[in-house]
């Protein structure tokens, strides 16, 4: 438990967006589940800040969200990437490539990362 | 772009559908796949559910971040808080009516009288520049002399003086016949100067106004209707200019229509040029220094300060007086004083509207406090609530936005209820100031008006959310450790109620103690002694003569139709005497001249002696009922070419002969004025004394007056008065038919009954007293309930303590004077305090009151006795309550 995370400001997005680029049109709770994976369960989503996310990549107009029959036919609310979405996540992940390396670069002890 | 669109859906989120359903049917889903997925690891059904359930972090809490997101929270909250307000308010039904009406009534009694005030008094004049406009006026000492207007030279003295002006207007008041298709009217004119029109700022809606190429003599006749009267007469028919009127018998041409405006000293039908009466062009007027006739409105000019002006006319009057000695009679005082225009107009409003907005103002005060201490009781009762939510995470900025939203709810109700009040209330409140003022038809609810309404209750909202302390953040834990249940409030509170009801009390009696002063006014006023017996006598103005157009035989034919008609209206059943005279009972006389006795020298320093004049036909006394004292009336035989004889009243015999036998003294007009009259400086002979009479307001002192002849005088302003052996009223068809057949072209005005004549003086103060007794009883009403309710929740805060003494042996009677002197204390501090205001403002009634001291006694110890006794009843009945207590059930609890 001591390594939970919390999820920083802005990542969530970017994490979202990538989520539905690998996997295609999800519900919320594979989002969810997924972002849980790949963060090897340090990081745990609540509904409180997950679906205020949603709805607001949603007002932005970088995904749908659509009614389906789930995979055990039950009804879900699928959200799919747009093309400004795609756009989007490219430039977030470029910016945030950037400021990875920057931080890196800033934490790392000197002799070793000078060569960039 | 995606932020344009993200605030638009927004928006859109807000004002669209709530999809609040759709947002559950997704949250569920996800529970359900978690929960199925808890299932197919081996989970029992209620720990998957307990577990998925802990993972959500709270369905509720995520809808509510969603609708934040969704929406536009603050506005959203906003609209929360304003719905949960009216649902707490709606739960107390009681509670939200009282407070309401008696918001509504302050704030109704507020709005109506400011919509006068504003109205009358402070709203800018429509004409241009109106705020640099000054009135000049010319007064003396003496009954009639505070407004004596100014002769032309002396007109032409303040123009050239006082370059502090850049135009002098000159307005001299006059009354013309208009006799066209309906019936014959006088109608109030204002011949003016050419400048006139450019120094008043005024522009007209049709037509044209007068220039100086207008002036002078040898020019046509032209008018310039006023709005009002154009609406009235004519109503509102652009055609009317370029047409001919008969004023006077003499054609006039209407060349326009004048902009809403008002005038000063009364209403204005008509503004002509000079040339229609030859008197304003003679040599008599234009040189004669003593001859006033004319008002002045001047223009500062740019630069010049109202403080310059009055230097300057002050240098240019004492200039006058010293140069023309035997103008300004040093015993007199003559002064000149400039006014602003505006305040000109307001001058007779402005006391009784000041005086009305401070009773609203004091009702406002006692409303308010009212409603602040059913708030604090209420407070009480709801600290719990409060602590409960603090509890929960609210912080004390969002229960204090609670609480203003329910403030706010109160207040806004009460102002929608309390307009509506206003707008009721206005229409009877320009009646009364029309009397006062001739801005009346200026009063309207408007947006500056309703502005002061909502400023108003805003600021009440305010107040009355700030009242109610709460907690301070991060001591809500010590409130709830002390049990939250403290139901008597903190002694803070106690004291402001306890403060609140002082001041209700004290504000109580002073306004009235100003309601008793003004009832008495009116009492005395309508008690006066008129010194004539006022019933079934009726009165009508009826001028056969036209100002301008009358010549001798004019005024011979018309004395021999007066009387004709007196022989005829005598000849009717049911009448006991008529006769002709000027001027009607209980008016005063608008000729006034100086008078001296044969044989008396006045003192050194001793004023000019003043006499109305008057004339009577016989049986003139008899028909009015003025009392004869001494002497005979007049007879057939005191005709034209016969000894002149007068009637004097008592008010001259005490002035001029007062250890004398006035019959068979002799008396005579006199004065640089009498010139310019139609009157005669011969000598007359004293036949009869008759008794004072309350001409003119039955608050103004007796004036001297000397009756004449009706037959040896000039005709002008003569009416008939009619003595009946009944009802003087039923008369009067029968009266004006005689008139109308005998005249037809001449106006029949003023019918009136002596006691309405009377009741023109009462009627004003009547609505004055009326007007703020009615606060004074609604603050009293509002103080009671007050006083009566702290009390009776001090009662049940006491519950216990009165059960405990109770049950150790006090009876009933013991807890009841507990009870009442609790609230006996709260009513003597608020009576001393609120006589002693009283004692204060009083003194400001002055002016509005007659007969009756500012500081009278009987009114102070009435009122203080009637506060008294409403306000020990108010405490009774919770006192009563106290001592029905029954210890057994209180201590149980």
């Amino acid at each position: 438990m001591a390594d939970k995370l919390e999820v920083k400001q802005g990542t969530l997005a970017l994490m979202i967006l990538k989520t539905l680029e690998v996997l295609g049109p999800l519900h919320g709770y594979g989002v969810a589940r997924r972002i849980e994976e790949v963060s090897k369960n340090r990081l745990t989503l609540n509904y409180g800040t997950l679906y205020p996310a949603l709805v607001k990549l949603e007002q932005e107009g970088f995904v749908t969200a659509e009614w389906r029959p789930s995979e055990n036919n039950r009804r879900a609310k699928y959200y799919a990437l747009t093309a400004a979405g795609r756009k989007q996540l490219a430039r977030e992940a470029r910016d945030w490539h950037q400021t990875a390396e920057l931080i890196a670069a800033f934490l790392t002890p000197r002799d070793k990362g000078e060569a960039t | 772009m995606s932020d344009l669109r993200a605030a638009l859906a927004r928006i859109g989120g807000f004002l669209g559908p709530r999809s609040d359903d759709d947002l559950r049917e997704e949250l569920e889903s996800h529970l359900e796949m978690e929960i199925a997925e808890h299932e197919r690891r081996g989970l029992p059904r209620d720990e998957a559910r307990r577990r998925a359930l802990m993972a959500s972090g709270g369905l509720t809490v995520a809808a509510e971040a969603v609708r934040a997101q969704r929406g536009l929270p603050w506005i959203e909250s906003i609209a929360a808080d304003l719905r949960f307000a009216v649902r707490t308010l709606r739960r107390s039904p009681a509670f939200t009516a009282v407070v309401v009406v008696t918001l509504a009534l302050g704030i109704g009694a507020n709005t109506a009288i400011f919509s006068v005030v504003r109205g009358v008094l402070l709203k800018p004049l429509p004409n241009r520049d109106g705020a640099r406009l000054v009135y000049l006026r010319h007064s003396m000492d003496g009954p009639g002399g505070s407004n004596i207007a100014f002769s032309v030279p002396e007109v032409r003295d303040f123009r050239t003086g006082a370059p502090a002006f850049s135009g002098v207007a000159e307005y001299s008041p006059f009354t013309l016949t208009l006799r066209d298709n309906g019936d014959p009217v006088h109608i109030d004119v204002g011949l003016v100067t050419g400048n006139f029109f450019e120094v008043m700022g005024l522009s007209p809606v049709l037509g044209r106004l007068t220039r100086p190429s207008d002036d002078g003599p040898g020019v046509p006749p032209v008018m310039i209707l006023s709005h009002e009267f154009w609406l009235k007469r004519f109503g509102g028919n652009p055609d009317v200019i370029g047409t001919q009127l008969r004023l006077d018998g003499k054609p006039v041409t209407v060349i326009g229509v004048l902009q809403s405006a008002p005038f000063f000293p009364g209403k204005v039908d008509a503004l002509l040029n000079m040339v229609i009466s030859e008197h304003h062009l003679s040599a008599q007027m234009v040189e004669g220094r003593t001859h006033r006739m004319t008002e002045i409105v001047a223009r500062l000019a740019p630069g010049a300060t109202l403080q310059r002006a009055r230097t300057e006319v002050a240098t240019v009057d004492a200039r006058m007086q010293s140069e023309f000695k035997e103008a300004y009679d040093p015993g007199s005082h003559y002064r000149v004083s400039v006014i602003p225009f505006k305040d000109a107009l307001g001058e007779r409003a402005r006391l009784t509207l000041w005086l009305l907005m401070g009773a609203a103002a004091f009702v406002m005060i006692i409303s308010a406090a009212n409603v602040a201490n059913l708030t604090l009781m209420r407070g009480v009762g709801k600290e719990h609530e409060l602590v409960a939510r603090a509890a929960l995470g609210a912080g004390v900025a969002r229960l204090r936005r609670l609480l203003l939203m329910e403030n706010l709810v109160l207040a806004l109700t009460g102002a929608v209820i309390g307009t509506l009040i206003a707008i009721a209330g206005v229409r009877l409140l320009i009646s009364l100031a029309a009397r006062y003022s001739p801005r009346a038809n200026e009063i309207r609810l408007d947006g500056t008006v309703l502005g002061f309404t909502l400023a108003l209750s805003l600021i009440l909202a305010f107040l009355l959310s700030f009242v109610s302390s709460l907690p301070k953040e991060g001591t809500f834990a010590s409130v709830i450790a002390g049990g939250g249940r403290r139901a008597s409030g903190n002694v803070r509170k106690q004291r402001l109620q306890r403060a609140l009801v002082i001041a209700q009390v004290a504000v109580s009696v002073v306004l009235l103690a100003g309601a008793g002063l003004l009832t008495r006014t009116m009492l005395r006023l309508a008690d006066m002694q008129t010194g004539l017996t006022t019933e079934s006598v009726l009165t009508m103005d009826v001028q056969l003569l036209d100002f301008t157009s009358a010549d001798s035989a004019a005024d011979a034919a018309a004395k021999q139709t007066y009387m004709r008609m007196q022989r005829e209206i005598l000849a009717q059943p049911g009448v006991v005497a008529a006769a002709v005279g000027y001027p009607m009972p209980l008016r005063a006389s608008i000729v006034q001249l100086e008078i001296k006795a044969e044989g008396r020298s006045r003192e050194a320093g001793e004023a000019v002696p003043m006499a109305e004049f008057r004339t009577a036909s016989p049986d003139f006394f008899r028909a009015a009922g003025i009392p004869l004292l001494t002497g005979r009336d007049f007879t057939d035989g005191d005709a034209a070419g016969t000894q002149r004889v007068v009637v004097v009243n008592r008010a001259l015999v005490d002035r001029l002969f007062p250890h004398e036998d006035p019959i068979g003294k002799r008396v005579a007009w006199t004065g640089d004025v009498l010139r310019f009259t139609p009157f005669s400086g011969d000598w007359r002979t004293i036949v009869g004394v008759v008794g004072n009479t309350r001409d003119g307001g039955l608050e103004a002192p007796p004036r001297a007056a000397v009756y004449s002849p009706f037959m040896q005088e000039s005709s002008f302003f003569d009416g008939l008065v009619v003595r009946s052996d009944s009802n003087a009223a039923a008369l009067t068809s029968a009266v004006t038919r005689i008139v109308r057949q005998m005249a037809p072209g001449t106006p029949i005005e003023n019918v009136m009954t002596v006691a309405q004549i009377k009741d023109e003086s009462v009627s004003p103060r009547r609505l004055n007293a009326v007007l703020v007794s009615s606060f004074g009883i609604l603050a009293l009403i509002i103080a009671a309930v007050g006083i009566g309710g702290v009390l009776a929740f001090s009662v049940t805060a006491r519950t216990n303590e009165i059960g405990i003494r109770m049950s150790l042996g006090a009876d009933r009677g013991r807890v009841q004077r507990m009870i009442l002197s609790e609230g006996g204390v709260l009513l003597a501090v608020g009576l001393a305090l609120g006589v002693a205001g009283a004692y204060l403002a009083s003194g400001i009634l002055g002016g509005l009151l007659f007969g009756v001291a500012p500081h009278d006694p009987i009114t102070f110890i009435g009122v203080a006795l009637m506060m008294m006794c409403i306000g020990l009843l108010a405490c009774w009945i919770p006192a009563l309550r106290a001592s029905r207590i029954d210890p057994a059930i209180t201590m149980r609890t």
